[in-house]
């Protein structure tokens, strides 16, 4: 049938359009700024500068710096986001806190506005208390946009827990602290683990956040930076601006390539 | 009083454990319960509803964040409607709208009907997939280097002998809006593509079966059986990417900054201009409130037309 031809065919043409960007990305990126030509970028790479380019990139655009801060930022933030997220789920679903669906749905209300409502504000604010374009405030800044989402996964997660496991640790005469640090936590680490992963790979990418509250080079968040690359075109070549382009994306691109599995046992279990 | 005494007989599955005294074990864990929650909804309250209490405010005021803001009632707001950058922004922002929940989602489904049941069928997702590992970032950088004027997209055109190849993809409205969702879509359309195919594979077989024995196939299979049963999952899909370009910033920032003469912004570069460029911080949270506002209505107004029971069929 003409539709066991059809259907591969489409696809791979489809699939051909997906890659040309790639294909001009790596092969520009690795060019050596004297090889690059502006009017032929699909012209096969002669000699592969790939390397060089990121250097010139790390270097020149300050990646290097904000590397740093990012991977703090990324870290940090989202941890301490699961943390507090398992806490007020811990206090919701096992300590049975008084009106507690009230303030979950107060939490979980943060992320429904734009984040645009929020950056002017948080500017001036960040100016007056003097943490303006320094790693504590984005640090605290990124915890408070992903303690949401947390807090919407772990409540869930620990409400899976049956609530004997908690009075059977209080007859053993834990406290609630140890209840939570020593049984809850650890039994939940899967779900701390994907929720940490996808808000670190949220913080990783954020721009507009970092546009807003920060400034210097130690500061700046990796994307922002990354941003910056474009508009130093004087300073920096164009094949050193795409390899930077490259450079940031690595990270995702290995933690998704790295997670495929969990998310391949995720797509089976979608079957029973 | 007697409550928790006439209750114990008649939970005898539950074993040795006691009745529970639901009142009394709140009072037990009154406070650390509080201690608990503290730090999130600190955190909420103070860096993300605070600030958001405050943009509402500032935007009924003029203040260009030195001194004091000074109250002017709704004047940012009929500035706001009287200007023509807003109008081009909204404009801007809905052809987001309409490219975002059509495009991508299209072709999501397209790729995932097309390659679903196939042999190697992931292989054949696998291009659609790497767009999106990448950060919105990276994807600006690339396609600004193919868009640019005489850039590796109006090179293609001319080799191939295709007209458009001096078109001025980037400068000029309102095609810079387009191929930027064009731009979008090629990052957004594999995981679209993943999501259906996760539809397709938990639509139960027998359904199916049945309509192949009675002779159905090809679209006609694909309308009547495989699209009503994905319906709950588009829903979600378009809810999402319904959000999302409503708020469309990253790529439009980093691939034009909003475009020459400001002819490419959408509503959220309209905000980050006006406050963070202009310092005019009255205008941008109108903007600000302005968006929110729509964002807000059209996601209620979304879910209650696709929840409604009516149109459930």
């Amino acid at each position: 049938m003409t539709a066991r031809i059809l259907r591969p065919t489409i696809l791979l043409v489809l699939g051909a359009i997906w890659l040309a960007p790639i294909y001009l990305l790596l092969v520009n990126a690795s060019k050596a700024p004297a090889q690059y030509a502006a009017d032929q970028v699909w012209k096969p790479i002669s000699d592969f500068a790939l390397f060089d380019n990121m250097r010139e990139a790390w270097e020149i655009g300050g990646l290097g710096e904000a590397v740093t801060s990012t991977l703090l930022y990324s870290v940090i933030g989202p941890a301490l986001a699961v943390l507090f997220g398992a806490a007020i789920g811990f206090a919701i679903v096992a300590l049975r806190l008084r009106h507690g669906f009230f303030w979950f749905v107060l939490v979980f209300g943060g992320t429904v506005f734009p984040l645009q409502m929020i950056l002017m504000p948080l500017f001036v604010g960040y100016v007056e208390a003097g943490i303006y374009d320094s790693r504590l405030g984005m640090i605290a800044i990124y915890t408070a946009v992903t303690v949401p989402f947390a807090a919407l996964v772990m409540r869930n997660f620990l409400g899976g827990i049956a609530h004997q496991v908690f009075e059977a640790a209080v007859v053993d005469g834990a406290s609630t602290w140890r209840i939570f640090w020593r049984i809850y936590l650890p039994m939940s680490t899967s779900a701390l683990v994907a929720v940490f992963i996808l808000q670190a790979t949220f913080v990783w990418n954020d721009l507009l956040l970092g546009l807003a509250l920060s400034q210097s080079n130690d500061v700046r968040p990796l994307m922002t930076a990354a941003a910056a690359l474009q508009d130093t075109y004087g300073g920096l070549q164009l094949t050193a601006v795409l390899a930077g382009g490259l450079l940031v994306s690595l990270p995702t691109v290995v933690l998704f390539l790295s997670t495929q599995r969990i998310f391949s046992r995720g797509l089976n279990l979608g079957q029973f | 009083m007697s409550a928790p005494a006439t209750a114990a007989p008649t939970t005898p599955s539950r074993g040795s454990a006691p009745p529970e005294p639901r009142r009394r074990r709140r009072n037990t864990y009154g406070w650390p319960a509080r201690g608990f929650s503290v730090p999130a909804v600190l955190v909420v309250a103070v860096l993300l509803y605070l600030p958001f209490l405050w943009t509402t405010w500032i935007s009924f005021t003029e203040y260009n964040g030195l001194g004091s803001p000074s109250w002017v009632g709704l004047d940012n707001y009929r500035a706001m409607f009287d200007d023509p950058n807003f109008a081009t922004s909204l404009r801007n922002t809905l052809i987001w709208v309409v490219g975002s929940i059509t495009v991508p989602v299209g072709l999501g489904l397209l790729i995932a009907v097309l390659s679903h049941g196939m042999r190697f069928g992931g292989w054949f997702r696998l291009p659609f997939l790497i767009p999106y590992a990448i950060s919105g970032v990276a994807v600006g950088v690339v396609w600004r280097f193919v868009l640019q004027n005489g850039g590796g997209l109006s090179q293609a055109l001319d080799a191939l002998g295709l007209p458009g190849a001096d078109l001025r993809w980037l400068s000029d409205a309102p095609l810079n809006t387009l191929v930027m969702i064009g731009a979008s879509s090629w990052q957004q359309s594999g995981v679209n593509a993943l999501l259906f195919v996760i539809g397709l594979q938990s639509i139960p077989r027998e359904p199916i079966e049945a309509a192949r024995l009675d002779g159905a196939s090809g679209w006609r299979m694909f309308r009547h059986m495989h699209w009503p049963m994905l319906r709950p999952l588009t829903t979600v899909v378009v809810g999402l990417s319904l959000v999302a370009s409503l708020k469309t910033f990253d790529i439009v920032w980093i691939m034009t900054k909003g475009g020459p003469g400001r002819n490419a912004e959408t509503l959220a570069v309209t905000m980050y201009e006006e406050t963070f460029v202009n310092s005019a911080y009255g205008a941008g949270s109108a903007v600000a409130v302005f968006l929110s506002v729509v964002t807000f209505l059209a996601a209620i107004t979304y879910l209650r037309r696709q929840l409604s029971p009516e149109r459930a069929v």
